[in-house]
């Protein structure tokens, strides 16, 4: 059925529903997902996916909410059906909005045409030659298990009965290296990503020299004692644990009592030292973007700024209540959940010292370069962290030896607040919830549970 | 949801370039989602998950192709292009459906959709209730309520063709306690492949008030010591330590390239001989069991491991070619837009003989983890962490002092030899498994069983 049609019909029985305002979000999006494995594709995925959501204010109160990936003329009953009934037993004291629309809208460019068009041999053969290099780097390598280039083109499409109709389309590159090295029966593995619009920026090489070295490097690793030690994290995990910790920063979480953040407006939250970016605009961005999920424009803002805690991430709902301006962050994670709230391009700012030049200024420390369960060993409403990680220890300014199967653990506020040092080495992590990068940092102590 | 005579023109288009086995997975879910925070309700949200997924195999490669367009020229043109991208010779095939007929070991009392949104609101301000007023400590509960209605049919060019509806309800009560700005959790999320009757079945205020009771406890409590010592780990959701740190790797995802600790280890002694390890697909009406898997085949109850043998793999339909065996009930996928792999389904330790009060009273120090939390595995290495989400120190053979912010870390098969005693109290508990064919529920499950040494990491220092 035609979309426009589709709308159109909709909301003349949403109205007659009595829904008075409405909005549908519209999301479609084109996959192409290619694994080289022993010189072979191994799993080749391709998909046209396309999902609508539906929101009203019934009775002119409560916004109600449902959503189909089967979008034909004998879902629009059942849409407004369950939207009405969802409606009907929300009981919150939130005021929900329909956008009218923002007076300006930043144009930029998040699409890459010529990338979205690169034909499957093209990809098929720069992943080979990738697998191939890898072989060839290393006698130890045992195996490339993901040598992977996922491309997808995203459309966003939102309009409402308040005259909003706004859309984007953008596309992004995710190469992805998981490698696996043996020897003497001691197997270490190491796991790096691109993310990119432009397939022409893709450093297949790099990549796979780095992840090679990495899993090398971690051979013979053993544990340290435990105690307290300076660290240094790597800036992809440093921007691992930001992201855990991003939903600190929404206003949804602060105004439910769920964020440690909450009355911190104003004041020193972290060293003088950092500065935390959200940029809509950034170039290349995986979260680049003109409007959120509300339709509100995007904006670029510095959440904290010199250690000071600036501002919160709003949707409309959360700003209304707080009597601010929505900063552009409302955020849906599919087009099938209810707007929650996200940043967009957040990170903190670089820097003077290189990476090397922070090892260097370390005396007796641990640089640690993966940790693991992020998901879980760490309480955002806390802000407390306990979990496992590995890396290498420092002594006098050099790296000594490999180091695995230890725990640190610490509060990320007591960590922002510790941080002796920061890199110029900006890096960011898959996107998810958010895009979130930041440099390599140090911090002046933290505990660590070894043997 | 699709003809007999669609499905066999798709299926046919996409073995047209040579691909020696092609299968469609169809699906229509209706899911409902309800969040209450602070006794209000916040979030209510339904609608319909609708799509098709296609695979191709040629030998030791396939290709995967959604879409939720299901009309006739849409899902031949899809397959059409699926299948261009194998250069094979065309082959033959007849196709014989012979329509599969489920034996449904799931029976389901009342239908979540016949039970109005009021209802199960209801429910969960009963459940808000009885955690709030637990304490005054008690800051903030937040509830969720989830069902959820899939229809799927699967049908191959080896002329399966099954459809199964599979119901599952869940929920997740999650309560905060906080003091002096510092705040702890506490958790509970009982769910099954049960219609609304399992909300009359369980005591949702008893997993309320225990929530509550876990966020006060750990509020209270010191931070976890570290250091290497015994720990002992509660039945239910401590499950979940084998599921990361040796389910994975049993799953012929890895093992089928070679990259598990556990590949080419069959019929060897892998663990301790007191641990008995068992995937069940079958088990009436519990959360990760299907009639059918996410292939169409018959679920099974698989012994993986017995008296420390490791017995079998887990296995899917792509990599027992690879692996050369057959597939074991195990291809599961989150939805159409994933193509199936081998995953987990209700994967316990059997019980054992002794008895939790014998184990704690056999300890003379060490830490009781009575809830983990989650946590994660690199399965190339066996290499694992989990959080403790409520523990105890133990000393003298007695429970001495609550701790927090406890993670336990260790290899699979470290744990796997050094568990020494198992007790006879097994027990299930629901989770979503996420993986690369998306978040799939399963249950783990263990009795309370000890392991000698491990790592455990705190904030305390060494004791």
């Amino acid at each position: 059925m035609d979309k426009k049609k589709f709308i159109k019909l909709l909301f003349e029985k949403g109205r007659k529903a009595g829904f008075a305002e409405m909005e549908i979000y519209i999301s479609s999006q084109k996959k192409q997902n290619i694994n080289v494995y022993n010189d072979d594709v191994d799993s080749f995925e391709n998909s046209v996916s396309e999902g609508l959501s539906f929101r009203g204010l019934y009775n002119n109160k409560k916004m109600g909410f449902s959503y189909t990936e089967k979008i034909d003329e004998s879902t629009i009953d059942m849409l407004i059906r369950e939207a009405m009934e969802n409606a009907k037993v929300l009981d919150n004291d939130d005021i929900d909005i329909i956008y009218e629309g923002s007076k300006e809208y930043k144009d930029i460019v998040t699409y890459n045409k010529q990338s979205e068009n690169v034909p499957v041999e093209e990809k098929i053969k720069y992943l080979k030659q990738i697998e191939n290099m890898g072989q060839e780097l290393d006698s130890r390598v045992k195996s490339i298990t993901y040598n992977m280039i996922n491309d997808a083109t995203k459309s966003i499409m939102i309009a409402n009965t308040k005259g909003l109709n706004l859309k984007y389309k953008s596309n992004l590159y995710k190469y992805e290296l998981d490698v696996d090295i043996e020897d003497h029966e001691d197997v270490k593995s190491a796991y790096r990503y691109q993310v990119t619009n432009d397939f022409t920026k893709l450093k297949g090489q790099k990549l796979i020299n780095d992840v090679i070295s990495e899993a090398v490097s971690m051979l013979g690793a053993t544990s340290i004692q435990s105690g307290i030690y300076p660290v240094i994290f790597r800036s992809d995990v440093s921007a691992s644990i930001l992201d855990a910790f991003a939903s600190i920063f929404s206003a949804d979480k602060v105004q439910k009592n769920m964020s440690l953040l909450k009355g911190k407006l104003g004041e020193q939250v972290a060293d003088t030292k950092v500065t935390i970016v959200d940029d809509p605009f950034m170039k290349d961005g995986a979260f680049t973007r003109p409007f959120d999920a509300e339709g509100v424009a995007t904006k670029y803002k510095k959440i904290i700024k010199k250690g000071i805690l600036t501002t919160y991430f709003h949707n409309l709902k959360t700003a209304n209540k707080d009597n601010v301006q929505p900063t552009g962050n409302a955020y849906k994670t599919s087009f099938n959940t209810a707007v929650d709230i996200a940043p967009t391009n957040m990170y903190i700012e670089i820097g003077k010292k290189s990476y090397d030049e922070l090892i260097q200024s370390t005396k007796k420390g641990l640089l640690i370069i993966d940790v693991q369960g992020l998901h879980s060993g760490l309480n955002p409403i806390s802000g407390d962290f306990s979990v496992s990680a590995y890396g290498y220890e420092i002594i006098d300014g050099k790296i000594t030896r490999p180091v695995n199967q230890i725990t640190i653990a610490g509060n990320y506020i007591e960590l922002l607040m510790n941080i002796e040092d920061i890199g110029n080495d900006l890096e960011f992590i898959l996107p998810h919830n958010g895009y979130v990068g930041s440099p390599s940092i140090k911090v002046k102590s933290l505990s660590v549970a070894g043997q | 949801m699709l003809s007999k005579s669609l499905i066999e023109d798709v299926l046919t288009a996409a073995v047209s370039t040579g691909g020696d086995f092609a299968e469609i997975f169809a699906e229509d879910k209706n899911n409902t989602n309800l969040t209450l925070v602070g006794g209000k309700l916040e979030k209510s949200v339904s609608g319909k998950i609708y799509g098709i997924g296609i695979r191709i195999f040629k030998g030791f490669n396939y290709l995967y192709a959604y879409t939720n367009n299901l009309s006739r020229d849409n899902l031949i043109k899809v397959a059409k292009e699926a299948a261009s991208t194998i250069k094979g010779v065309k082959k033959d095939i007849i196709l014989n459906f012979n329509k599969g007929i489920i034996n449904n070991i799931h029976p389901i009392e009342i239908m979540p959709d016949s039970i109005s949104k009021m209802q199960k609101v209801d429910l969960m301000k009963t459940a808000y209730e009885a955690a709030k007023s637990y304490d005054s400590l008690i800051s903030q509960v937040k509830v969720q309520y989830l069902d959820e209605i899939q229809n799927v049919l699967i049908a191959n060019t080896e002329g399966r063709l099954v459809e199964d509806k599979r119901i599952r309800t869940r929920i997740l009560i999650n309560s905060v306690a906080a003091k002096d700005n510092v705040m702890q959790t506490g958790l509970h999320f009982p769910g099954a492949q049960k219609g609304y009757e399992f909300f009359n079945e369980i005591n949702v205020k008893d997993y309320a008030e225990d929530s509550a009771r876990m966020a006060k406890t750990m509020l209270m409590a010191e931070y976890c010591p570290s250091g290497r010592m015994p720990v002992i780990i509660n039945n239910g959701f401590g499950g979940v330590l084998f599921h990361e740190s040796c389910g994975h790797g049993l799953e012929a995802t890895r093992v089928a390239k070679n990259t598990s600790v556990f590949s080419h280890m069959l019929d060897q002694e892998i663990a301790s001989q007191l641990v008995t390890a068992i995937d069940d697909g079958t088990i009436p009406n519990q959360w990760g069991s299907c009639n059918i898997d996410d292939e169409g085949n018959n679920t099974r109850k698989n012994i993986l491991i017995e008296n420390g043998i490791l017995k079998n793999y887990m296995i899917d339909k792509f990599n027992g070619r690879r692996m050369n065996m057959e597939p074991t009930g195990s291809g599961r996928r989150e939805s159409y837009k994933y193509a199936p792999t081998s995953r987990m389904t209700n994967t316990y330790i059997a019980s054992g003989k002794s008895t939790i009060d014998d184990i704690i009273a056999n300890t003379e120090y060490g830490l009781f983890a009575k809830y983990l939390g989650g946590g994660s595995v690199n399965p190339s290495t066996g290499e694992f962490n989990f959080a403790v989400r409520e523990g105890y120190i133990v000393k003298n053979g007695k429970i001495n002092r609550p701790v927090r912010g406890a993670t336990l870390i260790g290899t699979g098969m470290e744990v796997l030899e050094k568990i020494d005693m198992v007790g006879d109290n097994v027990d299930f508990s629901q989770g979503i498994c996420g993986s690369i064919s998306g978040g799939v529920p399963v249950n783990v499950g263990q009795p309370t069983l000890r392991v000698s040494e491990m790592t455990v990491g705190g904030r305390d220092g060494e004791r």
